[in-house]
This record gives C-alpha cells, structure tokens and sequence, in this order.
C-alpha cells in the first residue's frame, strides 16, 4: 500500500529542534513546548471529543471522579469540610434491615442485612477504588514504558533479559498469582493493592513497546538525533515516547479495569479482609456470604446494587478506549479533519473502508 | 447514456485512432464526500489502438488510476463511474462494458482486460501459495487446470523465472521483482487481449525496472496484447510507449506519439513535467519542481484547471475550459496557448531531451 | 526445528520461573507460607519439639524453614521434578490426587468456553464487516461493548439467580447430575455438558465483544487489501473470497487474543468453580486459600500455570502451521 495508509499516527513534531543546533535550543524550547501542546494534547481532544463514545466515555469517568469527590469531602475530618457530610458513611444499623431498592428514599437503593445504606456503600467504595485504579494504571504504564524503551534501545543482553522476563510475566496467569500474593501479604493500602492487582500486567504493553521502539529506532530522525550526540534519555523522551502515546492509553485502560475486576472479586471471594464497606466487592461479599443471595431471591437486589457500579465504570473505560481510535488511526482522522484526500481515492482503495 | 461534451471538438476524430480496441467516452468517476462531490476522473475521451503501448502519465492524484479501473468498470465501491467504454474484440462485436451483466463482466475482466495492479506484494493472498492463486483464478472461469498450469509455466519461464520454485512459494517468499513478474503471469493467465497496468514497476529498484520493461515488450510481441502502462515516471514509460496521455487534474491535457510529446510536447504542464523527471544523466540542480501543488478533486479551479500553475495563463485560461486542439497528426492538445508553449516553457537541455 | 527447539526451551524455562517464584514466595516472604505454616503447627502443639514440627511443615510443603536456601531450593525442586506437589491438609490426601480428579473438568470447561467464545466472535465479526455502518453493525457493535463492560462473575450471579434457581433451565452448580454415575453414558456425558453451560456461558457472554471488535477490525481492513481486491477482478466466487482471504487474513491476528483468553480463563476459573460450586482445580484453589493450605495453593497455582503455558506452546506450535510466514523461522512469535 501507499505509504500514507502505514499508521505514521499523530506525530507531534518529534524532528522539533532536530537542526536547532546549541544556540537555538533555548529561545526554541517555550516555544516547542506550546506547540507540542497543540499538536498532542489540544488537537488531538478536540477530534477524540467529536467521537460519541468518547462523550460517553468521558462523561462516565467523570461522573465517578464526582461521587469519589463527594465521598472524599464528607469522609473528610479537615476543618473547613469536618462538618460537611453529603452522603453519610455506610454503618451497620443506620436504616432498616433488607429494605429494597426504591421504597424508602431516604435509602433510595435500599439496605443491606445489616441495615447498611447501599447507596453510601456505592459512594464510600469510590474514592478507594479510584486509588487502585490509579496506582495499578500508573504503575504498569510506567514499569512498561520503562521496559520496552529500555530493551529496544539498549538491545544485547539487556534486551534479551527484559524481554524473557516479560515473557514469563505474560505467561502466569494473572489471578491465581494475585490471590497467592494478596493472601501472604494481606495489604489494605489501596494504593499498594492496586498495584499487586497488576504485577503483571505490563508485560503485554513492554512486549509491544519494545517492537515499537525496534521499528522507530531505524526512523531517520532518531538516527539523526543519534548523530547529533543526544543522549539516550533525551531521545527516548524526545522521539519515542509521544508515538507510543496509543499503546499506553489503551493499557491505561485495560489495567485500570483489571483492578476493578480482581479488586471486587478479591473482596467478594473475602481473599481480601475488609473493615468497612471500602470495595463495590465487600458489598457482593456481604450479600453472597451473609445474605445468601445466591440461593434467597429477597436479598438478589443486595448482589445486584454494587454491580451497577462495576458495570457502569467498566463500560465507561471501555468506551473512552474504542473513543481513542479515531485519534490513533490517522486515516480516520485525516478524513475527519477534512484534509484533501484526492491521493487516497486516485491510488487505493482506502477512501472505501471507512 | 452519454452526451457529447459540449467542452470538446464536436469532431470524435480529434482523439479515434485507426482500430481501437477499448474506447473510453466522457468517462466520469464521482465520489460523495462529506464536503461535497469529488470529481476524480472528469469526463475523459480516450481511444486505445489495438496492439499499442500507451503510456498514461500523471503525477500521483491526477485521476490515472481511476482511468485505468474505468477500463475495467472496477472502480472501487462509494466511487460512480460513468460515460461509455466499449471493447472491440477481434472476434466478436463491441462490448458496452458499463451495460454487461455480472457474468458477463466477469468474464471481460481477466479473460479479455486483465489488470496489474501497483505493489505486487499486496497483490497476493499471503496465506495461500503462488499456485494457489492461478488454480483459483483457472478454476473460476471454468478453464482447463492443466493446461493452464502449463500455459503459466511458459509465461513465467519467459519471465526468467523457475516455474515450479515460484508456484511452490508464499508471496513473501519472492523478491520484489519476482513477486512482480509472477503478477505479470498471473494477468495472463486467462489470455487477455488487453494488460492494463497501474504503477506495475513503483516499488522496484531501478534495475529491475529497466529489465521488466524489456520482459513486457518481450510478452506484447509474443501473446499480441495490447498494453496501457500507468505510470508518474514519464522517462521510464517514454522507453517502451508508442503513444502518450498526460493526465492533469483528473482530465487529460495531451496525447500523442511519444516521440513527437518528447520533442515538442505542446502543454505547458507536459512540458514542466519533462524538466522535473529526474534524468540519469542530469545533475540534482537541474530538475525543476512544478510550482504549486495539486488541485483538490472537491475544488477543481474554473476554466483550464492547470491555470493556477501555468505560467502562460490569463484571463481566457481562468474563465474557459479548454477543448481539445490538433497540435499534429494524432497530436491533441488541451491548451488555448498551446503555440507559445515552447517558448514560455522552454526544456532545460533542449538537446538532451530531443535525443532521448 | 529450530524454531521449535527454541519454543520448547522458552516454555521450560518459564516453568522453571514460576516454580522458582513459588519456592521464593513460599520460603522467603516474610510471613511467606512456610513460617506461616511452622507458627501454626506451634501455636496448636506448643509441646511438641520444634525439630519435630519443622519436619512435619516439610513433609508437607517439600521445604524444610530451617534448612539453608540452597538445600531447601534443591529439596522443593527435586521433590516438584519427580511430581510430588506435597500433602493438603484440608483435603486429606496428596495435592496430586486433588488436582488428579479436578483438572480434566477445569479443562473440559475452559475449552468449551475457548471454542464456543471464539467461534461466536469470529463469524459474528466478520459478518459486522461485511456490513459495516449498517444497522446490524452497529448494534452488534453497542451489545459487543455493554456485555464486555460486564465482569464474568457478575454475569455468572446473573445467570445462576435467574436461569439456574429462577427457571431451573440449567443446573446453577456442580459438575455432573448427583443422579448419575460417572461414565461413558449419554446421561454423564449430556448431563456434565449441561451443567458446563452456565460456567461457559458466563465466559462467553462477556468476553466475545471485543474478540468480535478486533475481528470485525482486521476484516474490514483486509476488506480493503489490494489482494481482496485483485480476487474480486479474478472474478473469484464471493464464498471463497470471504472464507480464504478475508477470514483466514483476518483470523490470523486473532491468535494473541487467544492464547491471552486462554490464560484468563484459567486464572478466571477460581472464581467461576467457587461460584458454581464446580470442584475444578480452581474450585480447590479457592477451598486451598479460604483454609490457608498452602500445599494445596501452590500446587494449584503451579498447575495452572503450567497448564496456561503448555496451552500457550501448543498454540504457538500450531499457528506456525497456519501462518505461512511464520515457517521461515523470522522473529515474529505469536504474542
């Protein structure tokens, strides 16, 4: 095919400064600095905006960022909000034992068997749960990141030993190796959690990478670069990391929603002990282990209520995801910016598969 | 189905040839688009002379690729071709190849006008041996396997090619060139009359270029084809075309015989595409670029749409389209100025060029 | 070959890894499994001689707490090498024999999941390409995302509620009828399919949409290669044209989700055999950890992920055959 159709995605002018020399670099780097913002960051918002899924998306990731703000703020003992509560924290007794949903609004999702609020169990999961996400999300992206760059760069015996251990990392099931570490380190810092859930879960993304950083690496500008005598931090920040962008948004995705799947079930199987309602899965645990609701058809709305959440963000992340596509595929995206397109329709046949 | 363009000579002589054998009438090809219609093949008269080598030229958007699928009526999906392309058979009578039935184009295509498509290395199915797809194709239009196997070796034999090492082979198995040659093979396969071909050599070093132009020659004079060689590298299809077409902005601006475009082509575009190939023997410094760029098929500019370009435009050029003129003897020309054409653009080795 | 020598050796090394990770965690966390296991055996028998309980905590995990590392690595991996994977003392006899009874359902219902989710997802994304911007498409493609937001154990709450006590359609739990004996009769065979459909279902339901996504993707973009579209002008029949170019092209690519799935579904099973009460190896996992058995954890941890990395080998070895341009022996592995 014509080169055009490659998938050369957003490039933010990664040559920027490539011949600036020595004297140039410093009036040059506010500048490329701006400009690098309008072409990664700006540019590229406003085409993922156009995207209805990515509306959605967004808009579901906010709205839990809201209610984690909600819960933090009537959590909060910090003076100025110690005596603000929106939402009281879930506590056994504060209501009537299984209430179902929508009969009483002052609990308007019910209660649970021990007359816990089911709606404050919701809210009060969600700072936690964001906490995970964050950690598990970051931390893969970065050790990732860090792997694949390294290996692809470095190449040699370093490479060869990066790439076998991302190799068996991948292999393990991941799971079973989370469960087997949660039950001999029992943590309850849902920033530590939340990077177990993901032990190994960089692995797929440091495979990729590095393949990535193979086939950039042969790129002329880093070649030039190279020549220039920059060194290998500078280049890898420089020039590789804004093409990997798409890689890492996806992972960013498909981590943050491994931790909320193996969190909730961690709690839901009690792999995971709990004080209070802190995970949507304690809530689950209390309906299937305490409430059998498995097998009592009165307490199934106890099992189903802190699903909706689950659901909900699960189906947000997925969303932003498959709303990222149009950014990180550059055919749709010249179309959409409604560039001439006259080389595609007199060369191939790409114009037909939109 | 098709008006005469009032824009043309009222006088079809101007572009007939002697015995065609397809002729392409007014052909149009439309694509709706988000910001509105894109015209990328407006309204094209063409006569292919049976048993020729035309050569079409183009920088790469000029519509060439769709006059080639025209040929064929395989222009992909959203796009709308239209206007009249007959084949003349030798046999038979002429065939109105935007009125056949399915069936029937079926088997125009690769039994009558068979096509080569530009990167033969995206041409092959890359799960399937070589064989595999000359069995198929056979199989498809219900030809003798046999023979035809033995037909293909004969093909890829003239090709220099080992007939059995390259059926025995996945595409990606083969060298580019190879890949090509085997392309080449399968488009005969069937015994066409007619090879339309697209880019065949882009993605070949210069070399195999050279020795697959020799091999298509080789082929014409052996199975009686006639071939339409689309290319951007005017000086490569120069070496083996007896006529040339000019494509500019997804219309044809010259034709002629090759040799009289290379010594006096009369189109100021033709002209500044002369100067800006690449000769082997001329320095880096004296290719000139065209200026400007090319013109977006959403928005062809009004009247002669090479005019933004042109150095010799005026108002006439900005408000009228124009016709076809006669430069010669088989020697059209869309260009009001095309008698101050030498003068305003001159060649940069003039001598150079003549001899060539 | 060469390739295939490689593979293997990639595959031992691997379990020789995970092995060595067990014995690390198992030996040298703090608080890891052994010493967890020697305070306990104190705590219950505070008379008893601490010589005695070491060999006692030995005898069941392979390690001896107070050998040197080396002598304690080289005793856990002779013992795993000759197949020994300790005593559970939940279930009362060797972790062998656990796994030996729980393994093949865990097997039989992982691959009923794997073919059933992969034939579903491929000849459904394919067909959304066929059609693409169409209705259909674009359902199909809003239903592919909603199930693939839904987490399989809450689908498998969902169903066992609804369909296996609401409509009693499927049987919510177990592996066979409890009427029926263990055989080579339709009744076993016909019942234990029966009882694999809600635990399958639950895998499939949420796991085909984004197979169907990246299927429907890589179709839609082999829809759009020259060599589709020099097979149409060849004037080949749609069929052959949808089946040997755009399906097998585009399932080619498929094959790194696959091996993914087949990982996660293992690692899934613990939680899907706990909630359908199915004693696969995953059901025992669970039973291994709510009782802090550790030989019976590890050895099941062990065994399913050497079972993850013998269904990854065998898939490698097997896309070699199907991928043409893996035969030349280039670096392109299958994940």
């Amino acid at each position: 095919m014509k080169p055009t159709d490659e998938g050369d995605a957003p490039e933010p002018r990664t040559d920027g400064g490539m011949f600036a020399g020595s004297d140039a670099t410093q009036v040059t780097r506010k500048q490329r600095a701006r400009e690098w913002f309008g072409e990664a960051v700006a540019t590229p918002a406003r085409i993922a905006w156009e995207d209805w899924r990515m509306k959605v998306g967004l808009s579901i990731i906010a709205l839990f960022v809201a209610v984690g703000l909600v819960a933090w703020v009537s959590s909060s003992n910090w003076w100025l909000l110690d005596g603000v509560t929106l939402v009281e924290e879930p506590i056994s007794n504060q209501g009537p034992t299984r209430l179902a949903p929508f009969e009483n609004w002052d609990y308007p999702l019910g209660t649970d068997v021990q007359g816990r609020d089911l709606l404050a169990g919701i809210v009060h999961a969600t700072p936690r749960m964001i906490q995970m996400i964050m950690a598990g999300a970051v931390f893969s992206s970065i050790v990732a990141t860090a792997v694949g760059t390294v290996a692809g760069y470095k190449g040699g015996a370093v490479e060869r030993t990066l790439m076998t251990l991302s190799d068996i990392a991948m292999t393990i099931p991941g799971l079973p190796l989370v469960i087997v570490l949660m039950v001999l380190i029992e943590p309850q810092n849902p920033w530590f959690i939340g990077i177990i859930i993901t032990i190994n879960v960089w692995a797929g993304l440091a495979r990729t990478i590095h393949s990535q950083v193979l086939s950039l690496r042969e790129n002329s500008y880093v070649e030039a670069s190279r020549t220039m005598g920059m060194g290998t931090a500078s280049i890898i920040q420089k020039d590789i990391l804004p093409n990997l962008m798409p890689y890492v948004t996806v992972n960013f995705v498909y981590a943050a929603r491994r931790v909320i799947y193996d969190s909730v079930a961690l709690y839901f199987l009690g792999v995971l002990t709990y004080q209070g309602i802190e995970n949507w899965g304690v809530m689950m645990y209390i309906a299937y282990d305490i409430g059998g609701a498995l097998f009592n058809p009165n307490n199934v709305y106890m099992l189903l209520v802190p699903m909706i959440p689950i659901v909900l963000l699960s189906l947000g992340l997925i969303l932003f995801s498959q709303g990222t596509d149009r950014l990180f595929n550059p055919r749709v995206r010249t179309r959409q910016a409604g560039e001439t397109v006259s080389e595609e329709v007199d060369d191939s046949t790409t114009v037909v598969t939109q | 189905m098709s008006t005469q363009k009032p824009r043309h000579t009222e006088d079809g002589a101007l572009y007939r040839t002697s015995d065609p054998i397809i002729e392409v009438r007014d052909a149009e090809v439309v694509f709706g688009m988000d910001r509105g219609v894109s015209r990328v093949l407006d309204g094209v008269d063409l006569d292919v002379q049976r048993n020729e080598i035309l050569g079409i030229v183009g920088e790469s958007g000029s519509g060439k690729s769709m006059l080639a699928s025209a040929m064929l009526d395989a222009v992909v999906d959203p796009g709308r071709l239209s206007g009249r392309i007959t084949y003349h058979p030798a046999d038979r009578d002429p065939v109105d190849v935007l009125g056949l039935s399915k069936a029937e184009l079926k088997r125009l295509r690769w039994e009558d006008i068979s096509m080569v498509f530009q990167g033969a290395m995206s041409s092959f199915n890359p799960t399937m041996e070589v064989r595999g797809n000359f069995v198929e194709t056979l199989e498809a239009h219900d030809y003798d396997v046999e023979a035809g196997l033995e037909r293909t070796r004969e093909i890829l034999r003239d090709l220099y090619l080992e007939p059995e090492r390259v059926l025995d082979s996945y595409p990606h198995e083969l060298s580019g060139g190879m890949q090509q040659r085997a392309l080449i093979a399968l488009s005969l396969v069937l015994e066409p009359d007619v090879l339309v071909m697209d880019e065949p050599t882009a993605a070949l070093d210069l070399l195999m270029q050279r020795s697959i132009l020799q091999l298509l020659e080789k082929l014409k004079q052996k199975y009686d084809l006639t071939l339409v060689f689309i290319t951007h590298d005017l000086p490569l299809v120069a070496e083996l075309a007896d006529r040339l077409a000019v494509m500019y902005a997804f219309e044809l601006v010259e034709i002629g015989p090759t040799e009289e475009i290379l010594r006096d082509a009369a189109h100021p575009y033709t002209r500044s595409l002369l100067n800006a190939t690449p000769n082997i023997d001329s320095g880096l410094e004296e290719m000139r670029p065209i200026e400007g760029s090319a013109p977006d098929p959403v928005d062809v500019p009004t009247g002669c749409s090479y005019h933004p370009r042109c150095p010799m435009a005026d108002e006439t050029c900005v408000e009228d389209d124009p016709e076809f003129l006669r430069a010669d003897d088989g020697h059209n020309v869309a260009c009001f100025h095309w008698q101050d054409a030498e003068e305003a653009v001159p060649f940069v080795l003039d001598g150079q060029e003549a001899d060539r | 070959m060469n390739w295939f020598i490689r593979r293997t050796g990639h595959a031992l090394f691997t379990i020789w890894a995970v092995a060595t990770l067990s014995f690390g965690l198992i030996r040298l966390m703090p608080g890891g499994a052994a010493q967890i296991m020697t305070n306990r055996a104190t705590r219950n028998n505070p008379n008893v001689d601490r010589e005695v309980i070491a060999r006692m905590v030995r005898e069941q995990i392979q390690i001896d707490p107070n050998a040197p590392l080396h002598v304690a690595y080289y005793q856990y991996m002779s013992g795993l090498a000759q197949g020994d994977l300790g005593h559970s003392h939940w279930a009362g006899e060797s972790v062998n024999s656990v796994i030996a009874g729980a393994l093949p359902w865990t097997v039989f219902l992982m691959a009923i999941s794997t073919v059933a989710m992969f034939a579903i997802a491929l000849s459904l994304g394919a067909i959304m390409a066929y059609r693409e911007g169409s209705g259909f498409d674009l359902g199909m493609t809003g239903i592919a995302i909603f199930f693939n937001s839904i987490p399989y154990y809450v689908a498998a709450v969902v169903f066992i509620v609804f369909l296996g006590h609401g409509t009693s359609l499927f049987p919510p739990r177990g592996r066979y009828p409890s009427s029926v004996d263990p055989g080579f009769t339709v009744d076993f065979i016909g019942g234990a399919f029966h009882h694999a459909v809600l635990p399958s279902a639950s895998f499939i339901v949420t796991g085909y949409g984004l197979l169907a996504l990246a299927m429907r993707g890589n179709s839609i973009q082999v829809l759009g290669e020259d060599y589709v579209r020099v097979a149409r002008l060849r004037g080949l029949p749609d069929r052959r044209i949808a089946l040997r170019y755009v399906g097998r092209n585009a399932i080619l690519p498929m094959y790194t989700s696959l091996l993914i799935s087949i990982g996660f579904m293992f690692g899934g099973s613990i939680i899907l055999e706990e909630l359908f009460a199915y004693p696969g190896i995953g059901f025992y996992m669970f039973r291994a950890i709510e009782f802090r058995d550790m030989p019976l954890m590890m050895g099941t941890f062990l065994v399913i992920t050497v079972g993850v990395v013998l269904a990854i080998f065998i898939g490698d070895a097997t896309y070699g055959k199907l991928d043409p341009r893996i035969k030349s022996g280039d670096e392109s592995e299958a994940y």
